[in-house]
């Protein structure tokens, strides 16, 4: 009796309502909750945490991991799994010196390596035992332009001219950033120009540079989305755009520019001695024809000449070691240069 | 019982909710507008497709375990630590109360930052903890820990004002027939903040879930393991995925009109009562 | 005895709440405690619930000490200003909480607080929100709650605060019905006295912490013992006359002094009370035989006409210098006032002009309770400062006397740091002395105290003694100038600690003294003290001395039994310092009182090296009194 009246009391829109939000939120935690039950929890897989520079991330996750995983399944027979991250290379290298539990890292320079050991993170030259003494590929430098090349961008030279917009990524956080400063001054210095010239030619591009990314796939995404005339960045992205006929820029070779070179890293203290042999195994597959084919595919030039016949020759190109090496073209380039007298003195 | 407010004459004039609307179409609603537009155009399948990659999945399950773990632990401690500075009166209450709700303040990445230099592999008590194996950063449990600090003063802020308001007087009412302090807080406080607790927690979960900027720091961003829904976002944004960052994006900005329009009910029907 | 408070005290901080309070609460009474706001009652109140704990005392209910238990197990209902209804609740809930933290059934439970809310008049509504009653329908609703699980206490905190008046004085006469009908002991705090009269069987009335007075509503209104009531309950008249052998001395007039209540000491001022509506005024004399008392002849100078009533204020120029505690003396005032209620009626409105001479009858008067001795703590800042203010402040507890803490600055920026020091006392010296006001003054120290001296009526000053080089030195200068000029007794001490049970009444040698007994039978009676009467002969005494100081003797003693003194006489031979000293000794005396003749000739010396030789020689306290016959 009590119970009935209670039951005629209850307000049955308030206990729709309820009800149903009670359920919606239920659904919600069982969505958020449902990878984390102990049902699902049946054997994790063993991992390999890779981060990767930036225009890393389509080859590594389409291509060179299940490449691996396919590898590893029939030598060994056990499943692996990849944890990845992809940022620019100078984010990556903080965050390895922070402490992120990266075990290899792709970095768009050796600088970033340099940064490792001064940060004893790894050991001085740890990268110079790996095959082409670490370095996994090249790209040079290109220049993109809209469609049909409306502003007549065909050189370094036609960048600094008034008028144009350059998208670049930011040096202090990309590699690429810093490829493309060897590139703007080395090309000039390399078509027989002399230093002032040389320096010239770079402040002149920077004074046209209206949008910097984080990235150097950031400073893509910026251009793709309308900023500016022209892009100074990897050949490998245009180049694999336009395999996928996706792209819808023209790609300029310039007559000189830099070739970079891509520096793989392992770092020992975040391996447990048990992971240690897939790591390397991973490591050295990277240098594998099948790996090595991959990322020609993907538009990124081979250590190994066989694989790169798909390529437009450039007339004068030339890498880092012509320039003295990385710590000096840091130092006379970067440094002195840009960042103490071409960004000092152009207030952005 | 309730006086029906005597109806005001509606001003004809329309001119300023003309203004109102010029300002505010561009300013809020067509950025928002601009998502669900984009999510449209590539179509359905693939909206679902970019929906039901692994990593989407990954990210959007883990940052609602985030979030409602969020809301759990701060509703809990949001509403001690608004009980305790709102009923007791002791020497640094003032300055307690000041740092309680300084997350509001502090920009998100200065908190991220902070909990790296404190629990990283080279902060202060990390050093200490990561040889021992103790390392919250760039593990779940960090961006737990970020969550919970960004998000700390949304809970008090909600509760302290109910319990502020509610007179010592029923809690004392409540001893004096013979409750204990757990009857009284359990059958005369806790249903008096029943309100403050909702939205506070609703404030929490929808702060959760947007976190970005002591996320990135302290998650490492990685796929699978850490990775949010706003960092999954940016991440795929940065990398051209335009698709996936946005439908990632349409889920999330539905998830919060949906939070938002039941704060908003929750309110007025409260605010009937 | 049902609710027992025992010298019940809480401090906020540096504040004295509560201070020393005991009171008795019978069975099934219905108390008022009636007070301003800030007067502690509801701290009380708060304290018998539970809700705050005593800082000293001790809490009895129902034979059981609760002073330190929590309020769940005291078994007290509460009732709250603000009627702290459970929001969430309904009616029904709300009443039945109290049994559904006791686990009571649910059968049972529902009937119990349906019968409760028929009781307060709130039958049927038991499923209403608290939102959707009256004010006052929510105060019974709290009331029903406080009862339901039968508390043995019904405390109420200001319930009818809130309410507008209709409605509080429907609830007043639901209250008394209930409570006559449950027989529960109740305690009710109100700042209303009408609301304390209509509803108490007994009132307590309170002041800064203290409880002043407890009575019936009539006692407290006809018969007040202390100034507070008389001016607090009601509007009075309080005049201070002089005692004047079997009279009351009010200006120019006198009144009979009554037989019964306390009884002032000859020559102790006297506080009269009279209320407005006790007095009559008509333009003739009144006739010898109207059984009035003749108040003298007064001017209209006000006359306020508020429906049934008038009130008139007359200006009495036979009254003037009679001090006025009520009402306030206003400023540029020459002769005192005195206020008189009329009914509008019965006499033509033009007779209470402005400017009518009238005559004034009191048809009834009471004499309020002397009060103690007014102590001045002269609390200089050192070490003879802090004893000053100790020993005095004992000395005006044990007469039941308010004190004033002074002290004197020389330039008028240290007045701020010397309040300061003062309030530290103050807290310090407050559960002992109630009444303690402060004052810093600027100037030189010892024209100062005796400015304050003259100024605020003191009857003793407390000066205290430190040893310089030499030793104790006798009277000060400070000490000699209060005595000649202001006439005024001076308390002269060395030690900070001390009592007062055993007084030694030192006559002089010579001329029998009779303001040294007078004075000293009073401190006696005050602080409930033995006193010994003692006279010393010396062989220079004439046979003549001797026999009148045997008849001061038999005088002394029958003066101060009349006071309500125990005494004892006593005639010892040999040299006067030594024999007061031996005696003080024997008796174990806290304190000597030697009479100090008026400066004239060379008497003035005798009674300074008296004074200075038993100075000097006792740690005792001393009490000098100046006589002027």
């Amino acid at each position: 009796m009590h119970l009935r009246e209670r039951i005629s009391q209850i307000n049955w829109f308030v206990f729709t309502s309820r009800a149903a939000l009670g359920l919606i939120v239920g659904a919600l935690v069982f969505y958020a909750v449902e990878p984390w039950l102990p049902w699902n929890n049946t054997a994790r897989p063993r991992t390999v945490i890779v981060y990767g520079f930036s225009i890393l991330g389509e080859v590594m996750t389409k291509g060179i991991f299940p490449a691996f995983q396919q590898e590893w399944q029939t030598r060994s027979g056990e499943h692996i799994e990849f944890i990845v991250s992809f940022a620019g290379s100078g984010t990556i290298t903080n965050q390895i010196v922070l402490g992120v539990p990266a075990q290899v890292g792709i970095l768009s320079t050796e600088l970033d390596a340099k940064r490792l050991v001064q940060q004893n993170v790894l050991r001085a030259d740890a990268w110079k035992t790996l095959p082409h003494n670490g370095t996994l590929n090249y790209t040079p430098f290109v220049i993109l332009t809209r469609k049909n090349n409306p502003k007549q961008i065909h050189d370094f030279s036609d960048l600094t001219r008034d008028g144009i917009g350059i998208v670049h990524a930011d040096p202090r956080t990309s590699g690429g950033a810093l490829w493309g400063i060897l590139a703007e001054y080395g090309s000039a210095k390399q078509l027989g120009a002399s230093d002032a010239e040389a320096e010239k030619q770079l402040a002149g591009i920077w004074h046209n540079v209206v949008a910097q990314a984080s990235s150097a796939r950031g400073a893509r995404t910026q251009f793709e989305n309308g900023f500016g005339d022209a892009l100074i960045t990897y050949e490998q992205e245009a180049v694999y755009d336009l395999k996928r006929g996706k792209l819808n820029d023209e790609i300029i070779y310039p007559r000189s520019t830099i070739e970079s070179e891509h520096t793989v890293v392992i770092v020992d203290r975040n391996i447990a001695p048990a992971d240690r042999e897939l790591v390397n195994a991973f490591v050295a597959f990277l240098w594998s024809d099948t790996a090595q084919k991959i990322f020609a595919e993907y538009g990124f030039r081979s250590v190994d000449a066989k694989w790169n016949t798909d390529f437009v020759p450039i007339e004068k190109p030339f890498r880092v070691s012509d320039m003295g090496g990385w710590d000096q073209a840091k130092r006379e380039i970067v440094d002195a240069l840009w960042k103490n007298k071409i960004t000092a003195a152009s207030p952005q | 019982m309730i006086a029906t407010p005597k109806r005001s004459r509606i001003p004809r004039g329309l001119f300023p909710v003309g203004i109102l609307l010029a300002v505010m179409l561009p300013l809020l609603l067509m950025p928002l507008a601009a998502i669900f537009v984009f999510a449209a155009r590539s179509g359905l399948p693939g909206f679902v497709a970019a929906l039901s990659s692994p990593d989407a999945q990954f990210a959007l399950r883990f940052s609602l375990l985030i979030a409602f773990l969020t809301a759990f632990i701060n509703g809990i401690l949001g509403t001690y630590t608004a009980y305790v500075l709102s009923k007791y009166r002791f020497p640094g209450r003032d300055a307690l109360n000041v740092v309680v709700n300084l997350p509001v303040a502090i920009p998100t990445v200065v908190v991220g930052t902070s909990l790296l230099l404190l629990w990283g592999p080279i902060g202060i008590l990390g050093q200490f903890l990561v040889p021992l194996g103790v390392s919250p950063m760039f593990m779940p449990a960090g961006v737990l820990l970020a969550h919970l600090f960004v998000t700390f003063p949304y809970m008090l802020g909600s509760v302290k004002p109910v319990l502020d308001e509610l007179e010592v007087t029923y809690e004392e009412a409540a001893y004096t027939i013979g409750a204990n302090q757990l009857q009284a807080f359990r059958f005369v406080v806790l249903p008096a903040l029943r309100g403050g607790l909702f939205s506070g927690a609703l404030l929490t979960f929808a702060h959760s879930l947007g976190e970005f900027g002591a996320t990135v720091l302290v998650s490492g961003n990685l796929s699978f393991r850490t990775q949010t829904a706003p960092l999954y976002i940016f991440a795929q944004f940065e990398a051209g995925n335009i698709e996936a960052a946005n439908a990632v994006a349409a889920v999330l900005a539905m998830l919060s009109f949906v939070l938002f329009f039941a704060l908003m009910q929750f309110n007025k029907s409260s605010a009937r009562a | 005895m049902s609710i027992i408070l025992t010298d019940l005290t809480k401090r906020f901080g540096e504040h004295l709440v509560v201070n020393r309070v005991s009171l008795d609460v019978r069975d099934g009474e219905l108390f008022v405690l009636l007070g301003g706001s800030g007067s502690g009652k509801s701290t009380i109140l708060r304290m018998i619930a539970g809700l705050s704990t005593p800082d000293a005392g001790k809490i009895e209910l129902n034979g059981r000490d609760v002073t330190y238990l929590p309020p769940q197990v005291r078994g007290t209902g509460f009732v709250f200003q603000n009627y702290s209804i459970f929001r969430h609740m309904t009616v029904l809930q709300n009443v039945e909480f109290g049994l559904r933290i006791r686990k009571v059934k649910t059968k049972e439970r529902a009937r119990r607080a349906e019968e409760l809310l028929d009781l307060v008049g709130l039958g049927g509504l038991g499923a209403r929100f608290a939102s959707q009653l009256s004010g006052g329908q929510q105060q019974r609703v709290a009331l029903a709650r406080a009862l339901a699980y039968q508390p043995a206490v019904l405390l109420l905190d200001e319930p009818f605060g809130a309410l507008d008046v209709k409605i509080r004085s429907q609830l007043r006469a639901s209250l008394k019905e209930i409570q006559r009908q449950l027989k529960v002991t109740t305690i009710l705090v109100t700042h209303d006295q009408e609301e304390a009269f209509e509803l108490a069987d007994r009132i307590g009335v309170m002041d800064a912490g203290h409880l002043i007075e407890v009575g019936t509503s009539e006692t407290l209104y006809h018969q007040p013992d202390s100034e507070f009531t008389a001016t607090f309950i009601g509007g009075g008249n309080v005049l201070v006359g002089r005692r004047e052998h079997e009279t009351i001395r009010l200006g120019s007039t006198t009144l009979p002094l009554p037989r019964a209540g306390h009884l002032a000491d000859d020559g102790a001022p006297v506080r009269v009370l009279f209320r407005p509506e006790t007095t009559l005024l008509q333009a003739e004399r009144f006739a010898p035989d109207a059984g009035l008392h003749v108040l003298g002849q007064g001017v209209v100078v006000e006359r306020i006409f508020a429906g049934a009533l008038q009130r008139i204020v007359l200006e009495v120029e036979g009254l003037r210098g009679v001090r006025a505690v009520s009402p306030r003396v206003s400023y540029g005032q020459k002769a005192t006032r005195v206020e008189v209620i009329q009914t509008a009626q019965r006499e033509p409105n033009a007779s209470f002009a402005p400017g009518a001479k009238l005559w004034i009858g009191l048809r009834d008067f009471h004499v309020l309770a002397p009060s103690g001795l007014k102590v001045l703590l002269c609390a200089s800042d050192d070490e003879g400062g802090r004893i000053a203010a100790e020993m005095g402040s004992r000395l005006a507890q044990a007469t039941h006397g308010p004190a004033t803490l002074l002290t004197v600055v020389s330039r008028p920026e240290l007045v701020a740091p010397a309040r300061t020091r003062l309030e530290a006392m103050r807290r310090d010296l407050m559960p002992r002395v109630a009444n303690l006001e402060l004052r810093v003054r600027v100037g030189t120290s010892a024209t100062e105290i005796l400015l304050e001296a003259q100024e605020g009526h003191y009857e003793v000053i407390a000066l205290g003694q430190v040893p310089d080089r030499n030793g104790y030195r006798g009277l000060g200068s400070t000490a000699r100038q209060v005595l000649e000029q202001a006439e005024i007794p001076v308390l002269l001490t060395r030690s900070p600690e001390g009592k007062f049970e055993n007084i030694l009444i030192c006559t002089r040698g010579g001329e029998p003294g009779k303001t040294d007994v007078v004075f000293g039978g009073r401190v006696a009676r005050r602080a409930n003290a033995q006193a010994t009467v003692l006279y010393v002969q010396t062989p220079q005494t004439t046979d003549d001395e001797q026999k009148r100081a045997a008849r001061h003797l038999l005088q002394a003693e029958a003066s101060l039994s009349q006071q309500g003194v125990q005494c004892k006489l006593k005639i010892l031979d040999g040299s006067i310092v030594e024999s007061i000293l031996q005696q003080a000794k024997t008796d174990n005396s806290d304190l000597i009182i030697i009479g100090a003749q008026a400066p004239r000739g060379r008497p003035r010396l005798r009674w300074q090296n008296l004074a200075n030789q038993i100075l000097g020689s006792t740690d005792c306290p001393v009490l000098v009194v100046p006589m002027n016959e």
